[in-house]
């Protein structure tokens, strides 16, 4: 389907927008962080560093602007519904920035942000389509107290995966901007090839994208700023929205294995939702080397990053290429799985 | 080289994610569906989360099967902290 000028100029402003917010915005904020001796541990440096965070805050506002551009632009309510989401886990995740929730709490508190997502359906928008779309097979029938009751859920499901997958320098951002990229793939080809299909649904992919870019200049290694669960689970609930929004939930969830995975390891090692600050004893441990090894105790939870790291200690940096890299082959698939979908 | 297995790991994950969701909505949720009276719709309601947990219960033990593998030949020689 061509694109007008005015429609490419929306474009381009729902991307530049957020991303000139971050990187003139993010400075002055860091400052004030700091000022406010709003300082976090950077736990994996021996010895340990601070760095100014939550950054969440900022990242939100420019992902809310970002969307705002979406909405007005194009006149739709899909990043609206969007926002409402990450509006919800943003506040989920700013409590617990400041006060620490239960690990109990924070996943039935997110729900909010499903119920609020979905809520929008009552009020007659047409927010996303029952019938998913399989590579190769087709559509399955929709199936719409399903597919709602599943988008409810997928909101703390991928908001605590994302969460999860913050853990050192620059993962979450490299994880945030390659999973995001994945999705924008998906949701352009489901533009190009569907009559009919609203290109508010693509351009509302890309203040994520944006954001993440943006906040990877100061997140990569060596960190000189952090987002706090206030902006992992923001991403994590703009990502689910996102996913259900373009109708490309199949590809989203392939590009997120590795936090599926990594979740699954956790929850399954400590045997359910415990808080990481609470944990016991620890996944990993920096050696006498300053490098990263895997805990051999036998109590120690089975993350991803522990599964890495029994093959060898590694520098922190050379950990999150590893991770990026896992990233990189599962943003791949679902681009694989996309033009399967779309294309084929 | 190294991130190999867990590469392959990944890849069974994700098509495991797929054939699965894809049996869920395919076969899954139409059972069924068309149930006229209150016993055949128990039934069927409670076929469906015998299914469901079984696709869940598959994931999981595939998942762990692998990881076991895995950690298994990483840790052959490494001596534990009561060794």
């Amino acid at each position: 389907m061509p694109l007008g000028l005015a429609d490419i100029g929306l474009l381009l402003l729902s991307f530049v927008v957020p991303f000139v917010m971050i990187l003139v915005g993010l400075p002055p904020f860091l400052r004030f962080l700091s000022r406010k001796g709003r300082l976090l541990d950077d736990v994996h440096k021996n010895p340990p560093s601070k760095v100014p965070g939550p950054a969440g805050p900022l990242l939100f506002l420019a992902a809310l602007i970002g969307e705002l551009v979406v909405a007005i632009g194009f006149r739709s309510p899909v990043p609206v519904a969007v926002t409402l989401g990450a509006t919800v886990a943003f506040g989920v995740g700013l409590w617990d920035d400041l006060y620490v929730l239960g690990g109990k709490t924070k996943p039935v508190l997110l729900l909010l942000a499903g119920l609020a997502f979905v809520g929008l359906v009552l009020f007659g928008s047409d927010l996303y389509s029952s019938a998913i779309s399989f590579p190769i097979l087709g559509d399955v029938n929709p199936h719409l107290t399903i597919y709602t009751a599943l988008a409810i859920v997928a909101f703390p499901v991928v908001a605590n995966a994302f969460n999860m997958m913050d853990g050192f320098n620059g993962e979450i951002s490299w994880f945030t901007l390659l999973t995001s990229l994945a999705l924008l793939f998906g949701a352009t080809l489901h533009y190009a090839e569907t009559a009919g299909f609203n290109l508010a649904r693509v351009a509302s992919t890309l203040p994520l994208v944006a954001v993440a870019s943006g906040f990877l200049i100061f997140n990569r290694f060596p960190s000189r700023a952090f987002d706090g669960d206030s902006g992992s689970l923001m991403f994590g609930a703009m990502f689910a929205g996102l996913a259900i929004t373009s109708g490309v939930e199949i590809a989203a969830m392939i590009a997120i294995v590795p936090a599926i995975l990594n979740s699954f390891y956790t929850l399954s090692s400590v045997r359910g939702f415990v808080e990481r600050r609470r944990m016991a004893v620890r996944p990993t441990y920096i050696g006498d080397d300053g490098l990263l090894h895997a805990s051999l105790e036998q109590e120690a939870p089975s993350t991803l990053v522990r599964l890495l790291l029994l093959d060898g200690p590694l520098s922190e940096k050379d950990l999150v290429a590893s991770i990026t890299y896992l990233t990189l082959l599962a943003c791949l698939f679902s681009v694989a799985i996309s033009v399967l979908t779309w294309v084929i | 080289m190294k991130l190999v297995p867990i590469f392959l790991i990944e890849a069974a994950a994700f098509l495991l994610i797929i054939a699965e969701t894809y049996f869920f909505f395919d076969f899954v949720v139409p059972v069924g569906s068309i149930s006229h009276t209150l016993f055949r719709y128990t039934v069927f309601a409670l076929l469906k989360l015998g299914l469901i947990f079984g696709l869940v219960v598959l994931w999981f033990v595939v998942m762990i099967g692998l990881t076991r593998l895995y950690v298994r030949s990483k840790t052959r020689n490494v001596p534990t902290p009561s060794s």
